[in-house]
């Protein structure tokens, strides 16, 4: 089958894996990109193009399509951050991140949906960041669905999702068809363990080999573990390869001397790097105000076969309640997809109540509500810290505020899906039972303990801890991504967002980056 | 053996996990052992927490219960170091004779436990106020059932099956 990586290797793209390196070394380059996801992706393209030479890092390995197996028990320990472990400190909230050459775009549900409106305006009010007019993101949002084939999606859903339209169109609820990055999409479901046939337009298949065919070098298997800085300038970086299960080693150090650094590592990796640096932090905000969209589960019993697994993961959501009237949390009403590993460990119990429900499996219709951190003074997001081996752990408490918000969303997705003809629902919550009626689970989710550890919760969005803002005293990174401090270099990827987006990021973060890094190439041919 | 005794146990349990996480870095367990403790903490857990899902026949349970074990055993260095030296703690403190008195209060190992036992002291660990012991029953309940699902041969049970598009070497 076509793998176009494993072609333009063959034809001579500059690929190291840092793994199978004997000793150290030393690199030097234009510009060096730190992270290949969304923004480090995107921005290695654009440099690449405008002449200049770049170097790409990776922590994650370089797998391509003819590597990818459409299992969870592969796909979670190679593509995912910490083998798709990864945890917020006090080990409550389940966070999927990428880690492979194209980070989450590798690995995510293909969903772009541009930045709304409501967030811009209070991303102006609170940062002085203007989007408007001039400054406007639109056709940088235009570009990206451009370059990345983004429209809307044209295959009826799959029932999963069906389902969810089917609620809001019984409730009078609003819903929207997803527009989606995908070119010759083959309906399969499991764009969560990497595309296996380059449909999904990631960075893996689209900016990276451009840059590739440029001339870039791509390095993957090396951890970026400090900048040497003088006044105002970074001096160079100090890297280590990582080991087969990607554990930062010490026994290859690599070093990276570059006119400008791109930090592009992600919401927790890049705020990590700088604070492991030791690098000034007037502002007090690096690492601080670390978003996740906290999402809540709730599975539901229909009689027919909704087999979650198959067909496009993501192709209808409604903000019904993304954005309301009072002051309370909004969420965002989507669905994953139902694969064995994902809804084994989010469902809970054990023994026989858990068997029971995994016999169930092709009928669970599974919904998530994503709240919308950020906006308010309780949700004020978490904090990047180190541990003992100086890797990044986030600090993140559910508020009280959230917790209310976390009630709201059981009750509108067990009222949703019931109205869309489920035989019983599930809030995916420790002392949650099978309810048989709207009536019945309105009444059980009010006494619903709002506690850590009894809702499972999990997050597939990260977003802030390097956050713009035009005022060098509210944030890390001016509203192009220039760090305050230093001057050669920029943040451009999901740490830069100042609250959470109430839309999956990967979209806004693709036209940040695109028109950040023409701004960048201006500044360094100037 | 009642609720409330469990409860008790629960508490003693969690002084001694408490106590324990504070000393991990202290001690050096060598990697053997570290695989030991665990291999009988899982094989100790896997059953119960199985319990329903697992094959019928005998020895196609035994495969199945010895691949898990072995799929859990494989994943965890995947795992940041610090959450692997969390779960080797705790598979150091229920592997040995300080943990069966506090979790018992007899001389019985974990192993010793019959399978509904088992099941209502993880419940016991779920439902205690102590964070820790709430950490280690998500904690393992999630990598247990997991490492279980994740393999081929369990899906039948689910009626699902994976696509596949070439032999992978």
């Amino acid at each position: 089958m076509n793998d176009p990586i494993k072609q333009g290797l063959a034809n001579g793209w500059r690929h190291i894996d840092a793994a199978t390196l004997t000793e150290d070394q030393q690199f030097e380059a234009d510009v060096v990109i730190i992270g290949t996801g969304a923004g480090g992706g995107m921005a290695a393209e654009i440099l690449t193009q405008a002449g200049l030479s770049v170097i790409m890092l990776e922590h994650g390995a370089l797998w391509s399509s003819s590597d990818f197996r459409q299992q969870e028990r592969w796909a979670y320990p190679h593509l995912y951050q910490d083998g798709a472990g990864r945890k917020t400190k006090d080990q409550a909230i389940a966070i999927l991140q990428g880690r492979t050459v194209g980070g989450s775009t590798t690995v995510n549900w293909t969903t772009s949906i541009r930045t709304p409106q409501p967030t811009l305006d209070y991303w102006r009010s609170e940062f002085g960041l203007d989007f408007s007019g001039e400054q406007s993101l639109e056709p940088y949002f235009a570009k990206a669905a451009g370059r990345l084939d983004i429209s809307k999606w044209q295959v009826p859903p799959n029932p999963n999702n069906a389902a969810l339209q089917r609620g809001c169109e019984n409730l009078g609820w609003q819903y929207t068809v997803i527009e989606r990055n995908v070119h010759g999409c083959a309906n399969l479901g499991y764009c969560g363990m990497g595309c296996p046939l380059n449909a999904k337009q990631s960075m893996l298949v689209t900016t990276i080999p451009a840059a590739l065919a440029g001339g870039a070098l791509l390095i993957s298997k090396v951890s970026a573990r400090q900048f040497q800085f003088k006044g105002d300038k970074i001096q160079q970086l100090d890297a280590v390869a990582v080991d087969q299960h990607y554990q930062p080693t010490a026994r290859v150090k690599l070093k990276f001397k570059a006119r400008h650094y791109v930090l592009a590592g992600g919401a927790i990796n890049s705020p990590a790097l700088l604070l492991r640096s030791g690098i000034a932090d007037p502002s007090g905000r690096l690492g601080k105000h670390t978003y996740l969209h906290p999402s809540v589960i709730s599975g539901a019993l229909f009689h027919d076969a909704i087999s979650g697994h198959a067909g496009a993961p993501q192709s209808i959501y409604s903000d019904q309640f993304v954005w309301p009237a009072g002051n309370e949390a909004g969420f965002k009403l989507e669905v994953p997809p139902v694969h064995p590993v994902l809804m084994a460990s989010k469902l809970t119990g054990m023994a026989e109540l858990h068997a029971g429900m995994m016999q169930k499996f092709n009928h669970l219709q599974v919904m998530i509500a994503l709240l919308r951190d950020g906006f308010h003074p309780q949700a004020q997001g978490g904090q990047v810290q180190l541990d003992a081996d100086g890797e990044p752990v986030l600090d993140y408490q559910v508020t009280d505020y959230l917790w209310r918000g976390v009630q709201q969303a059981y009750l509108a997705m067990a009222e949703l899906q019931f109205a869309a003809g489920a035989e019983a629902v599930m809030p995916v919550h420790q002392d949650a039972m099978l309810y048989s009626s709207w009536q019945q689970a309105k009444t059980a989710i009010a006494d619903l303990p709002l506690k850590t550890y009894r809702a499972a919760l999990a997050s597939a969005h990260v977003m802030g801890g390097c956050n713009m803002s035009v005022d060098a005293a509210k944030g890390v990174v001016d509203a192009f991504g220039n760090h305050h401090q230093l001057n050669n270099l920029s943040v451009i990827d999901g740490s830069v967002l100042p609250s959470s987006l109430g839309a999956n990021p990967q979209l806004t973060i693709y036209a940040l980056a695109w028109r950040n890094t023409e701004q960048l190439v201006q500044r360094l041919r100037g | 053996m009642q609720r409330r005794q469990f409860i008790m146990l629960g508490l003693a349990a969690g002084a001694t996990l408490a106590t324990g996480v504070t000393l991990y870095p202290l001690f050096d367990r060598q990697e053997e052992q570290k695989q030991q403790d665990a291999i009988l903490v899982l094989d100790a857990l896997l059953p119960a927490i199985l319990l329903g899902a697992l094959p019928g026949d005998p020895a196609a349970q035994q495969q199945a219960l010895f691949n898990t074990r072995k799929a859990v055993l494989d994943f965890l260095p995947f795992l940041p170091k610090r959450q692997q030296a969390e779960l080797h703690q705790l598979f150091f403190l229920l592997s040995q004779q300080l943990t069966r008195l506090a979790l018992t209060g007899h001389s019985m190992a974990l192993a010793e436990l019959s399978l509904e036992l088992r099941l209502q002291l993880l419940t016991s660990w779920r439902d205690s106020y102590l964070t820790l012991l709430q950490q280690a029953y998500s904690g393992l309940r999630e990598l247990l059932l997991a490492a279980y699902y994740g393999q081929p041969q369990h899906w039948q049970a689910l009626a699902y099956q994976a696509p596949e598009f070439r032999a992978y070497e």
